[in-house]
């Protein structure tokens, strides 16, 4: 067992490099739990001109990880197009922020976050996931931001698998418990079950706040802050979360899990609750007596992670005295005090002559002592000019580094190797024959049961997605949740998840591309602009060159979707390490937030059939190919290329549906994703079932002719629309050169007829689509 | 001036905004009150809308702290001396736990309790309906309902079973003190339209005096035309902002109580 916390020596002992062999040093390395590289250490110790000492090797550990320095990724980042009008903060620090609009003379900001808590929801799930909606509110929380929404995108392993099953059960308990309880609406997020993911699930989460744009609070010192206090507010420290950021850089090794479990952080959300909201009170203080200040959450790294962070992007230093910060215990190592990743804390710079307002708010106001024990908001430090960071601990220190070496980062340069997959056009391995419309029928049933197609139902209903009242469209009820977040304003803001593993396993650029296309769809399916995305790549071994190959490959596919349809990136998070010691890694996973603004939501629409007697069209290119389709899936071959992609004519389907909800003739509005469009006729009709009356739908055609298989089960094919005015809708898509195709009929009848007569009962194939997941979440479980 | 309406926070509550919005919307003057406050600060009120939440954490049980809490003291001091006091969901447990609703016990003995959903166990948020059970001359937070009004809320909680003993389920049921059942949208009552297996498929409780009512489901979050699902109403207000941005259906709750409090909305 290692020593995972430096006992039995001081602090400020060195950890000794120089002039000692790399078998002596590994040795440390292991007692102490360090995943730093010899030649990482060696690099610090020669940066440091002197051996590093306990705490700072600790340090740099956290800093230099792969999840806090992106070492093998930051420079392809750089490649993701992140400025355009809608842009208010790009990609900078916790969370970016994207214009929603004006109301009353404001302009106002949608804060958004996105990030993955992959490693700690496969050994903890419930703590795991909750502790991820923990950090990602805290990241919005500090932009200055009222946090309004999360949403969730989910990768689960084989619900036969008995880990699996635990983890999938664990993580939805774990997002209900946190995200229920402090008062932030659910409102968007997908799920995909894959075996690929049952030794390394994927666990994303996106968070949303609202600020004016001339309000939001930076993570970073304000000018002329030499002098202002350092304020740790929140859980007192305790032993969980050490050495969170290096595991998360690790390869998950099961022999590994007891000892791993100490990694993982503790979730408070009943402080979390009060926390948020003592914080708006502070915001409504500084903000009305224009008070300078920088606030950030704690995350990977700690107390030093933060507070450095913070000093270094105001390009000042900082001295923190480890011994003021409240802690849980009374013998806790200067090492754990200084990186571990107790949760539900934030870091405040504030002018001395605030700090008593800043400090009774917390402590006697919100009362955060009597709240959790030895919660409060303290002072642990000082901003200086020297850009150092410099750690004591009873008089002595016990770091003393130069910002710039310590969070400027490192960088690898990884071997890539690019696999490509099957050129456009390639058939399926074997045909898919449909010679009739009962044969489809038979086929959809197969497809609606597919885990990757049944409602999500039962998994949404378990998250509040209404609390606060702002909520228009929750998740599942339309393409993209909808919220309407400024009391009065007409104003709304959508948002929607997307990235298909089955894609990512085949081409992990096509793949990217698509999540991005789906993800912008699915805004605009609903009525919205689509107004700025954010990426989360999760991966395997970036040391592995395919896996890297694939990262790098997903990356320029971003680019370039992102590019081509002018939405660009405000945040993301890389979760690479995505595999377990057999060499098992997740299908190249590039997931895809997107946030959309609607100037009226009496414009927007959701999914389901409104009015019998109107007419549906299908919007956009046609598809042939069937590469990681689900009705491949179902057949159990593969099916040749992924769907093909061509950007005008997606602009051109795109610009059609805008300008026709602009027109007021979109009445209903769904994307032929997962499935198909046969799934996504019945996903329509199912949807009428929350509604006033069921509607039902016939298709007046089979659309591509004696291609039954393409029309009714190829997928990423463009765009349901129902319309009053078919005639209005077919010029306006002329207009702007998109593909046009009538499909059928939305009838008063509970059934879904097929073009030659054959039909299922909606009741039936409701239940079919109904029963996988609610017989596993609130039957079995 | 308009009557004043308390909303009290408790450590861990998380519904006040939208219940705030909700007593404004209906011409009457809301104030959150901060669990630091006290018992004197939530004193001198008209009335008391306790919101939804997780109070302590629902330690325990839910409500059965916040019922503790010393801040609780003046809410019990107003229902007794006859001020209308609605809880919602976390409102609505603490109410229960205090033993103001049903009021069949003494203060701080419980006869009965809002228990973990069944069958799960586990926290669900869902559309639902329900229907006024008693006649609206019962109590005059019903005044401004119709007969048998059926109201669209949201159902989300972990803790939302009505349970007592065989013995007290038919004393509330006989007594006329089940205010609310859930139902269908037009209103039919069945095992089907409940989400959570509550005793008596009940969603609300009343007093025997009629001035405290207890309600798990939030009419505040389906009290916009635009929270609303599909139907008629969202279709009429379709492009028209004004309409979509309207109070409707489940404000329907708040304007009984301003009723009930002598304003006309």
């Amino acid at each position: 067992m290692a020593d995972t916390a430096g006992l039995g020596l001081a602090p400020d002992a060195p950890f000794v490099v120089r002039g000692r062999t790399d078998e002596a040093i590994r040795a440390d390395l292991k007692r102490f739990g360090i995943a730093l590289s010899i030649a990482e250490l060696r690099r610090i110790a020669e940066g440091l001109q002197r051996d590093p000492t306990i705490v700072e090797a600790y340090a740099f550990d956290a800093q230099w990880s792969e999840h806090c320095s992106y070492k093998s990724s930051r420079h392809y980042l750089r490649n993701l197009p992140t400025t355009g009008p809608t842009v208010i903060q790009g990609p900078a620090e916790d969370a970016g922020v994207l214009r929603l609009g004006e109301f009353e003379g404001e302009t106002y900001g949608i804060v958004i976050a996105h990030e993955s808590h992959n490693h700690p929801s496969q050994v903890v799930p419930f703590e795991g996931a909750a502790t991820g909606i923990g950090g990602i509110v805290r990241d919005v929380l500090c932009m200055g931001a009222r946090v309004i929404a999360v949403a969730d995108p989910l990768r689960f392993g084989r619900l036969d698998d008995p880990h699996a099953r635990y983890v999938a059960q664990g993580v939805v308990d774990g997002i209900a418990a946190y995200g229920n309880a402090i008062g932030v609406p659910n409102i968007a997020g997908d799920v995909y079950f894959d075996a690929d993911f049952d030794d390394n699930c994927l666990v994303n989460v996106v968070a949303l706040g609202l600020v004016k744009a001339n309000e939001i609070i930076h993570s970073c010192a304000p000018p002329n802050a030499e002098g202002y206090d350092i304020v740790l507010v929140g859980k007192a420290t305790d032993r969980s979360g050490f050495g969170g950021a290096a595991f998360s850089s690790l390869v998950l090794d099961e022999a590994d899990a007891e000892q791993n479990k100490g990694a993982v952080q503790v979730p408070d959300p009943f402080l979390k609750n009060v926390i948020m909201r003592a914080s708006y009170k502070v915001f409504d203080v500084v903000r009305a007596e224009g008070i300078p200040v920088g606030y950030k959450d704690l995350g990977a790294g700690g107390i030093v992670g933060c507070t450095a962070e913070l000093a270094a992007s105001g390009n000042f230093g900082a001295i923190v005295d480890l011994d003021r910060c409240p802690t849980s215990q009374d013998d806790l190592p200067a090492a754990v005090i200084a990186i571990g990743e107790t949760q539900e804390r934030l870091a405040w710079i504030v002018p001395p002559s605030f700090t008593p307002r800043l400090l009774a708010i917390y402590n006697d106001e919100f009362s955060l002592p009597l709240v959790s024990r030895g919660a409060c908001a303290a002072i642990i430090g000082t901003v200086v000019a020297k850009q150092n960071y410099t750690a004591r601990y009873n008089d002595r220190t016990v770091m003393d580094v130069p910002l710039d070496f310590f969070t400027g980062g490192i960088r690898y340069d990884r071997a890539v190797e690019i696999v490509a997959g099957p050129p456009d056009g390639t058939p399926p391995a074997q045909p898919i024959a449909i010679a009739s419309g009962n044969d489809a029928l038979a086929l959809l049933a197969q497809v609606l049961a597919h885990r990757d197609v049944c409602s999500r139902r039962p998994i949404f209903e378990r998250f509040d997605s209404v609390v606060r009242g702002t909520t228009a469209m929750p998740a599942g009820f339309a393409d993209a949740g909808v919220i309407v977040p400024i009391d009065g304003s007409p104003l709304a803001c959508a948002l929607a998840v997307d990235g298909n593993p089955r894609y990512g396993r085949i081409d992990a650029k096509r793949a990217a591309e698509l999540a991005v296309i789906e993800a912008i769809r699915n805004v605009s399916c609903v009525g919205a602009n689509a107004v700025g995305l954010t990426d989360c790549l999760n991966f395997g071994n970036p040391e592995n060159a395919v896996h890297f190959g694939a990262f790098a490959a997903a990356v320029d596919g971003l680019a370039l979707a992102a590019r081509e349809l002018a939405v660009p990136y405000v945040s993301g998070n890389v979760s690479l390490y995505n595999e377990n010691k057999s060499g098992t890694s997740v299908p190249p996973s590039p997931i895809i937030a997107c946030v959309g603004a609607i100037d009226d939501i009496a414009t927007a629409a959701t999914h389901a059939f409104k009015v019998p007697g109107h007419v549906v069209y299908r919007l956009g290119a046609a598809q042939t190919t069937f590469g990681g389709s689900v009705v491949a899936d179902v057949l159990g071959f593969p099916g040749g290329a992924l769907p093909a992609i061509d950007y005008t004519a997606i602009r051109a389907e795109l610009g059609t549906l805008a300008a026709a909800y602009a027109a007021g003739l979109v009445f209903a509005a769904h994307d032929i994703s997962d499935g198909g469009m046969l799934v996504a006729l019945a996903e329509m009709a199912f949807a009428t079932y929350d509604a006033d009356r069921v509607l039902g739908f016939a298709l007046a055609t089979d659309l591509t002719p004696g291609d039954l298989a393409a029309s009714f089960f190829a997928e990423a094919a463009g765009t349901l629309v129902e319309v009053a005015d078919g005639a209005a809708f077919a010029a306006l898509a002329a207009r702007h050169g998109a593909a046009v195709d009538f499909v059928g009929t939305v009838t008063e009848r509970s059934t879904l007829e097929l073009h030659d007569g054959a039909s299922v009962e909606l009741a039936e194939a409701y239940e079919t689509w109904s029963a996988p997941l609610r017989d596993f979440y609130e039957v079995a479980s | 001036m308009s009557p004043r309406v308390a909303v009290p926070v408790y450590p861990g509550t998380n519904s006040e905004d939208e219940t705030l919005r909700a007593i404004h919307a209906v011409g009457l003057e809301g104030t959150l009150v901060h669990w630091s406050a006290g018992a004197s600060g939530l004193r001198g009120f008209d009335a008391y809308v306790l919101p939804g939440g997780f109070a302590y954490e629902d330690r325990v049980r839910a409500g059965a702290v916040a019922a503790h809490d010393p801040m609780t003291d003046a809410i019990v001091e107003a229902a007794e001396a006859g001020k209308f006091v609605l809880g919602i969901c976390n409102g609505a447990q603490i109410l229960l736990e205090t033993g103001l609703v049903p009021g069949t016990g003494a203060i701080r003995r419980p006869t009965a309790a809002f228990a973990p959903n069944g069958p799960s166990g586990r926290f669900r948020c869902v559309h639902v309906h329900v229907k006024l059970q008693v006649p609206t001359s019962r109590s005059p937070l019903f005044a401004g309902l119709g007969e048998g009004a059926v109201i669209p809320m949201w159902a989300a909680h972990g803790e939302g079973r009505l349970a007592a003993t065989d013995a007290e389920l038919a004393r509330l049921d006989a007594d006329g003190l089940v205010a609310f059942r859930y139902s269908d949208r037009r209103g039919a009552t069945s095992d089907a339209a409940v989400p959570n297996a509550s005793a008596l498929g009940c969603a609300g409780l009343i007093n025997a005096r009629g001035n405290v009512l207890a309600i798990m489901p939030h009419a505040e979050r389906d009290a916009w035309t635009y929270m609303h699902r599909d139907g008629a109403a969202r279709a009429e207000a379709r492009g028209a902002s004004a309409a979509m941005l309207a109070p409707s259906g489940g404000i329907a709750l708040f304007r009984s109580l301003a009723l009930a409090l002598g304003v006309r909305a």
